[in-house]
């Protein structure tokens, strides 16, 4: 319901901008250059071998993929024109747009497509995208079939954004190992509305119109420079003194609040619903304490979301029940939630044999974190479980690969964990709480978590055809977790994408800037 | 008889000497107070002021004087007080204890340098100088990365780092004082090498140490405090650069949570850093005046 108020809002909004723009006369316009940020480095540039958000924004402009969705979930055509699913859900026709071409002159094919996802296949972290894809039929230069062990609707959103990059089987199809590729930072030829000018490692990169883009008119912007900026504090300068026109993934909260301030930029939380982060506190169900129900039930009774929202994210971001980020259209808020409440968890606790002793201590646990911006929630965490008699230990990790390395090992009791959705549930949420993924590296189900019942609905699930179906049937798997919590789920992560109000039409559907910004201008 | 016995100046004892000069010098004595008195909270503080500095007692960001805070709250609603009083015995143990670290390694390298000479001075000089152009900072952080973040390795972190400089001043005494002929007249009539270094030569060669080793508790403090501001400390601990570091993003909204760790820091080193030049003043025998 909260859900579709939301969307209704959206729409009337953005028909109030469609209409205020027409009057305005405030019609796309061509030409400009785009000055952006990105956090960090990417390794490279091909989204077809490597997954995040770094890579995702310059990966998206430089590859098209076959569909793009808009800000209601609802797919669209893109590289392909149309696609037809068959009646037993079993092939995936997808028509590709005829004039297509690389930015080398040569026409995208399907056998550019067979090629791409043989090379994702193989090579992209996110195994479960691609796994029911058996092989890829080419019947003629502009038709893919795509041909399928079951039925897996999880295809439609894994072909969009930075998932499924259309990459030429005529540079990379020659031998070389395509995760390290000469031809993913230089001289590098996509499929995507802007071409490569330079990338320089640390310091920027480059894009330019690419003038014979399939689609006409587009893309509006004559150029895009992307400078990698590490610090968050000299992004916020630059968007404040209009260095900067456009920074997406923009996630501290003190920042959020100070560029909301400044008249000439926008801050919103919209664009993020397919990327879906969420923050939760982790725990070992296997052993210790917490491999009791009741022990879990205590800490989160015992641990206040309203604080982690009001003191540590400053109202950016909003709370999370389930493991379905809230803007998803598979979210479920109609879950068991555990309100503050410090009596039921002292007698939870009670209840699960762990009396408190002459110090009023019932026992110690310990507390990871991966990375320095969750400190505070740990330490909050630490403070909140003494109000209940548990005696929590912060452990720090070196680095992150240290606390990687103990997460995907199960060496941990609780940890403050972060961990996105990326679309489908099949891609981003079935690793966490399927037996057959337990302690298989970080972000796998480092929680040891084992219900056969959730097992079987995400199995079921992902081979639903109808849309209604799977929804509550995950509607159902959000019921059961809420109530085993092996992860206590406390918020969405404030991602924010902040932009001058001279930029038009910003980068604001489900992928964010892990989107094609081809009709993103300038006024 | 008697003119002379008037004119023979009484040889007092170099203790009382070295006083007197100490207390002539009014801004050391002041600062002596000062750090007594940080002392004494950093050793009954916790007692008498027993409350949990991880404990969330009110609002976050409650400015100072608020609700009988009475240096506010920080960012997760935990009393300032608390971690300050906490906090002080943390930084005074790692500052002591990190001197200590130092003047051990420092002394023992430079005693040996400056006494054996040839080769092993060749030798220890030349660690010395190894460890002397290594970035100190960023040492510290491999060390205290490597072996992780306990009160125990950062402390042996800033010492392993930081000595350098005792053994050079050490050596450069010992090749001083061993010429002396005191040190010769003991080894004619028999001390052994032990006896000479440690009995003979280094209680001659302390001036200097001392003053070195005050001025290093100062700099072991803001070793640990640049070391917590950037988060390489046990967070089951507090200490003031750890204060610092965990509300520095907070800085424009509540500047009180940092800005009074910071003076307790800059009230503390100063205080050191005033009681080594007032030592300074009364161990130098070029300075006393006769």
């Amino acid at each position: 319901m909260k859900n579709l108020i939301k969307k209704l809002l959206v729409a009337t909004a953005a028909a109030s901008i469609v209409a205020s723009a027409a009057t305005a006369g405030d019609t796309p316009k061509r030409g400009g250059t785009l000055i952006t940020a990105l956090g960090n480095t990417p390794r490279v540039l091909n989204p077809a071998v490597q997954s995040g958000i770094v890579t995702g924004f310059p990966g998206a402009q430089l590859f098209a993929s076959p569909l793009r969705y808009d800000e209601d979930w609802t797919p669209q055509p893109y590289l392909a024109k149309s696609w037809d699913v068959s009646e037993d859900g079993l092939t995936v026709t997808l028509n590709l747009v005829e004039n297509a071409k690389f930015h080398d002159g040569a026409p995208i094919t399907s056998e550019d497509i067979a090629f791409s996802v043989d090379i994702i296949k193989a090579h992209h972290p996110f195994k479960s995208m691609f796994a029911p894809v058996q092989s890829v039929d080419t019947p003629d230069a502009h038709t893919a079939v795509l041909n399928l062990s079951q039925p897996h609707p999880a295809l439609m959103l894994a072909m969009s954004g930075q998932l499924m990059s259309i990459i030429p089987k005529h540079i990379y199809g020659d031998g070389q190992d395509p995760k390290n590729h000469p031809r993913n930072n230089v001289d590098l030829v996509g499929s995507g509305p802007f071409k490569l000018v330079e990338f320089k490692q640390g310091e920027h990169v480059i894009l330019e119109r690419f003038d014979d883009f399939f689609i006409e008119g587009r893309p509006y912007l004559d150029k895009i420079v992307m400078r990698i900026i590490k610090d968050p504090q000299a992004r916020v300068i630059g968007l404040e003194n209009g260095e900067i026109h456009l920074s997406g993934f923009e996630s501290q909260p003190r920042n959020i609040n100070r560029l909301k301030k400044a008249d000439h930029l926008t801050a919103t939380p919209e664009g993020y619903g397919a990327i879906g982060p969420l923050d939760w506190l982790a725990f070992n169900t296997k052993e210790g304490p917490t491999s009791n129900v009741k022990v879990r039930q205590a800490i989160a009774h015992a641990v206040d979301k309203n604080f982690i929202l009001k003191a540590i994210m400053f109202d950016t971001a909003v709370e999370a029940n389930t493991g379905i980020h809230p803007d998803s259209p598979f979210y479920n808020g109609n879950v068991e939630t555990y309100p503050l409440d410090l009596d039921k968890a002292n007698a939870l606790l009670d209840e699960a044999g762990f009396p408190k002793d002459s110090d009023g201590i019932r026992f110690g646990l310990t507390i990871d974190f991966g990375w320095p911006g969750v400190k505070p929630q740990v330490e909050y965490v630490r403070a909140a479980l003494k109000k209940v008699g548990i005696d929590v230990t912060v452990r720090t990790s070196a680095d992150f690969p240290t606390w990687a390395k103990k997460m995907g090992t199960m060496d941990f009791q609780m940890s403050w964990d972060t961990v996105f959705n990326w679309g489908d549930p099949v891609i981003g949420v079935h690793r966490t709480y399927l037996t057959s993924n337990i302690a298989k590296g970080v972000w796998s189900n480092t929680q040891g978590y084992s219900n056969s019942k959730v097992d079987e609905i995400l199995d079921t699930a992902s081979k639903e055809k109808d849309p209604e179906k799977r929804k509550a049937l995950y509607a159902e798997f959000q019921q059961i977790v809420a109530g085993d919590v092996p992860i206590y789920f406390t918020n969405t992560l404030p991602y924010h994408t902040v932009y001058n109000n001279k930029v038009g039409n910003p980068p604001l559907g489900i992928w964010g800037t892990s989107s094609p910004i081809d009709m993103t201008y300038l006024k | 008889m008697n003119n002379t016995d008037k004119n023979i100046v009484k040889a007092r004892h170099p203790f009382t000497e070295a006083f007197e000069m100490f207390s002539k010098n009014i801004a050391a004595v002041i600062a002596l107070i000062v750090l007594f008195l940080i002392i004494l909270i950093a050793i009954f503080g916790p007692t008498l002021y027993p409350v949990d500095p991880f404990d969330m007692v009110w609002m976050p960001f409650s400015p100072p004087g608020e609700e009988g805070f009475i240096f506010g709250t920080d960012y997760l609603g935990r009393d300032l007080v608390a971690m300050i009083v906490h906090g002080a015995r943390v930084s005074i143990i790692i500052g002591l204890s990190a001197a200590f670290v130092t003047v051990f390694i420092g002394v023992s390298v430079g005693a040996m340098a400056g006494f054996y000479r040839g080769w092993v001075e060749e030798v220890l000089m030349r660690i010395t100088e190894f460890f002397q152009v290594l970035p100190t900072l960023l040492f510290a952080m491999v060390i205290v990365a490597l072996f992780g973040a306990s009160l125990t390795m950062i402390t042996i972190a800033i010492g392993a780092v930081s000595w350098t400089a005792v053994a050079r001043i050490t050596r450069a005494e010992f090749l001083r004082i061993r010429e002396l002929e005191y040190v010769t007249a003991s080894r004619a009539s028999g001390a052994n090498n032990f006896i000479l270094m440690f009995g003979i030569i280094l209680p001659n060669a302390l001036p200097p140490i001392i003053v070195q080793a005050a001025l290093m508790v100062g700099s072991a403090i803001l070793f640990e405090a640049g070391l917590s501001f950037l988060g390489l400390t046990d967070p089951n601990v507090v200490s003031w650069g750890q204060v610092i570091g965990s509300n520095r993003s907070y800085l424009l909204d509540a500047s009180f949570t940092v800005t009074i760790p910071g003076a307790a820091i800059f009230i503390t080193v100063l205080c050191i850093s005033l009681v080594g030049d007032g030592l300074n003043d009364a161990l130098n025998p070029k300075l006393r005046q006769r």
